[in-house]
């Protein structure tokens, strides 16, 4: 995670961010302090990253990259390509952070935009991703070569769903919230699929932000509950904490997205490199 | 008119049905695809890989659709444009230049698939202007030098010819070159291509040679000529002087077109009538001064239907008209093609093939001899679109004038 220090809506890139809201920065800090508090709590250990002044949305750390914490292969990231240039600094930021700690940086051909675990969730051995509005489907094709992972792209369509990670949360191996309002039919019948057990959250639900939650265990971190979605949730047995993350949620950023989960193992043998970055705008896959 | 792209989809394509949407698309689009090659990986993490041409309307149609593909990560697989390379003679190809068929040939210059205006074999490509760029075929001897001319295939698309309109009689004829065809049939076929052609406003080429007049069919072709069937005529000096023979002097080659005997002195009908052409300057001058008054050659002049005749190093006389040198009279064809959508070509074999070598293959092309070889021959040397009919043209040609007549 890293501490939204210099966390403000100073542009507008996604539908929720109006730059004439103000952000309470003193409410922020207090909010994501709460939400650590409420994962350690939980039984996560929390690694923070120091911010840099010149990213704002650095505080949204799911969009650092891909993490491959695999037993068998040295650790392995790849870090995110950002559609807008207001949030491409975080790459280089977070690629030295991870090689810091001693990762492999994978680095996907510079023409294609993914935006890392934000658009990239492990479900039963697949990475589901999403594409359109800020990841190329061409870089799900170089993500499974770099990672061994069978990668399912889904096209999102709802802009203000911009991200796979508001639209699908993995709950264990069998179970997963997913809003289908976020896809087009055919990223329905993939995600009907691949989920033995969804829990399909209505559009109101979707927008409250509850696919964006994290899981730690038994217990589901959310931004807000809706009743049906936390009866159902316990139903299941797990524990629902809601975490109040308001300030976040100006910029479209939810619990999930605050969070980047550093126990991720993707499946498959260690695969060759990536081919050599294409020349922009020509692309396969 | 309809255009083609070759595109390549790659990834998690099947589990993820990006290519079911990808060709979903296609077809919401108003478009058409064809698969070229799939390949499954085989196992889940193995990427699969899809190549599939596309039909679209027309240009802008598939460039719109191009870009919604590019979302789903379908890229066109097109090479890159044609590579062009100034030519430094006048009259020679730069080394490398492409050499033309006579299919309907793109090319693509700037990222547009130009269409070439004039599809001949043997020739070179050469783009000039921008916006849009042109493309036409170029016979080698036309090269001047700084044309820009295309080298090897980059850039290059050919398309098949398209099946005629209808079903044809021609359809199970198409394989073989076989006296063992209903003739009849056979006629009203070319008769139905004909009158197709001009009520699309094309026109119709006849292409014949000497026996069409020994045979005795000089007759039903004038007919033709006269009532509008035939609008361009291609044939040599010896065509022409017998067509003329025989309308002035009742003969061909000498030998009587009414009885088929041989006439007194008949040997030289021929070439009193060339020396008579002669002496007025041209056929037109000698229709225009009563000495012509009927035939092939007659018609042509009086309906202003153009002709070419040209020359070989066997001919008497020859004619005035004759054009006698060989690469100007095969550019003079070149002008009168234009617009020719059916060809008839009549017993002539060197003819036949010297039109066939500057006709495009969407010309539809219907070779009429009693010899099997000389449809042979044409297909041999490109003109794969020539449909043979092997029967004694005399005949054919008056079934078909009567055939054009009755309906």
């Amino acid at each position: 995670m890293c501490p939204p220090v210099h966390f403000g809506v100073l542009y507008e890139i996604n539908p929720w961010m109006h730059k004439e809201v103000v952000v309470d920065r003193d409410r922020a800090h207090e909010q994501w302090k709460g939400l650590v508090a409420t994962l350690r709590g939980a039984g996560a250990e929390v690694v923070v990253a120091e911010p840099d002044p010149a990213v704002p949305d650095m505080v949204f750390t799911a969009n650092a990259g891909i993490v491959n914490c695999r037993a068998d292969a040295p650790h392995q990231f790849v870090p995110a390509h950002f559609r807008f240039p207001e949030r491409q600094p975080e790459t280089e930021i977070f690629a030295r952070w991870f090689a810091g700690q001693g990762f492999t940086v994978d680095r996907l051909p510079v023409a294609l935009a993914h935006e890392g675990a934000g658009d990239a969730l492990p479900f039963r051995g697949s990475l589901l991703s999403g594409y359109r509005f800020r990841s190329d489907l061409p870089a799900t094709a170089e993500l499974a070569r770099l990672t061994g992972a069978a990668v399912r792209a889904v096209e999102l369509v709802d802009e203000r769903l911009y991200h796979i990670d508001l639209t699908f949360c993995p709950l264990d191996d069998r179970r997963a919230m997913a809003a289908p309002m976020g896809w087009d039919r055919y990223g329905r019948t993939v995600v009907e699929a691949l989920v033995p057990e969804p829990l399909w959250l209505t559009d109101d639900e979707a927008l409250a932000f509850s696919a964006n939650s994290v899981v730690v265990g038994s217990t589901v971190v959310m931004a807000t509950t809706p009743p049906r979605v936390g009866r159902q949730l316990e139903a299941w047995g797990f524990d629902v904490v809601t975490c109040d993350v308001s300030e976040f949620l100006k910029a479209g950023g939810g619990c999930r997205c605050l969070t980047l989960a550093l126990d991720v193992s993707l499946g498959g043998p260690p695969r060759s490199p990536a081919r050599p970055p294409e020349p922009s705008g020509v692309t396969t896959g | 008119m309809e255009v083609v792209e070759t595109f390549g989809v790659e990834g998690h394509i099947v589990d993820s049905l990006i290519l079911a949407k990808v060709l979903d698309l296609i077809l919401e689009a108003g478009a058409d695809y064809r698969m070229v090659d799939v390949q499954i990986g085989r196992t889940s993490t193995d990427p699969s890989r899809a190549v599939f041409e596309v039909t679209a309307a027309d240009d802008d149609a598939l460039v719109r659709l191009a870009e919604q593909l590019q979302v789903h990560g379908a890229n066109p697989l097109t090479s890159g444009d044609a590579v062009l390379a100034a030519a430094d003679l006048d009259g020679v190809l730069p080394a490398g230049f492409y050499s033309t068929t006579n299919l309907a040939t793109e090319v693509r210059v700037a990222g547009r698939w130009a269409t070439v205006a004039n599809p001949e074999m043997d020739c070179g490509l050469v783009v000039s202007g921008e916006d849009p760029p042109t493309v036409r075929t170029v016979p080698m001897h036309r090269v001047r030098s700084g044309d820009q001319v295309v080298i090897g295939g980059t850039g290059v698309r050919v398309r098949a010819p398209e099946v005629p309109r209808g079903v044809s009689v021609f359809e199970f004829m198409d394989s073989e070159v076989s006296s063992e065809k209903p003739k009849g049939l056979a006629v009203r076929t070319v008769a139905d291509r004909v009158r197709a052609a001009r009520h699309d406003g094309a026109r119709v080429l006849a292409v014949c040679g000497p026996a069409v007049v020994h045979t005795g069919g000089g007759p039903a072709v004038a007919r033709m000529v006269r009532e509008g069937w035939i609008q361009v005529l291609f044939a040599g000096n010896g065509f022409a002087t017998h067509d003329i023979e025989s309308n002035v002097l009742g003969t061909s080659l000498g030998v009587s077109v009414v009885e088929g005997a041989p006439t007194e002195g008949g040997h030289s009908n021929h070439l009193r009538v060339v020396n008579e052409v002669r002496r007025h300057g041209s056929i037109a001058d000698a229709v225009a001064a009563g000495w012509i008054t009927g035939g092939v050659m007659y018609e042509c002049v009086r309906a202003e239907v153009p002709f070419l005749l040209g020359g070989s190093i066997r001919d008497d006389g020859p004619l005035p008209d004759v054009v006698t040198d060989v690469v100007a009279a095969a550019d003079r064809m070149r002008e009168l093609i234009d617009g020719v959508g059916v060809a008839l070509m009549a017993a002539t074999t060197l003819h036949a093939i010297a039109t066939g070598n500057i006709l495009p293959a969407a010309v539809e092309t219907f070779c009429i001899d009693i010899n099997p070889a000389v449809v042979t021959k044409l297909a041999d040397r490109g003109s794969h679109q020539a449909h043979g009919i092997v029967t004694d043209v005399g005949l054919f040609v008056h079934q078909l004038a009567t055939e054009l007549e009755e309906r």
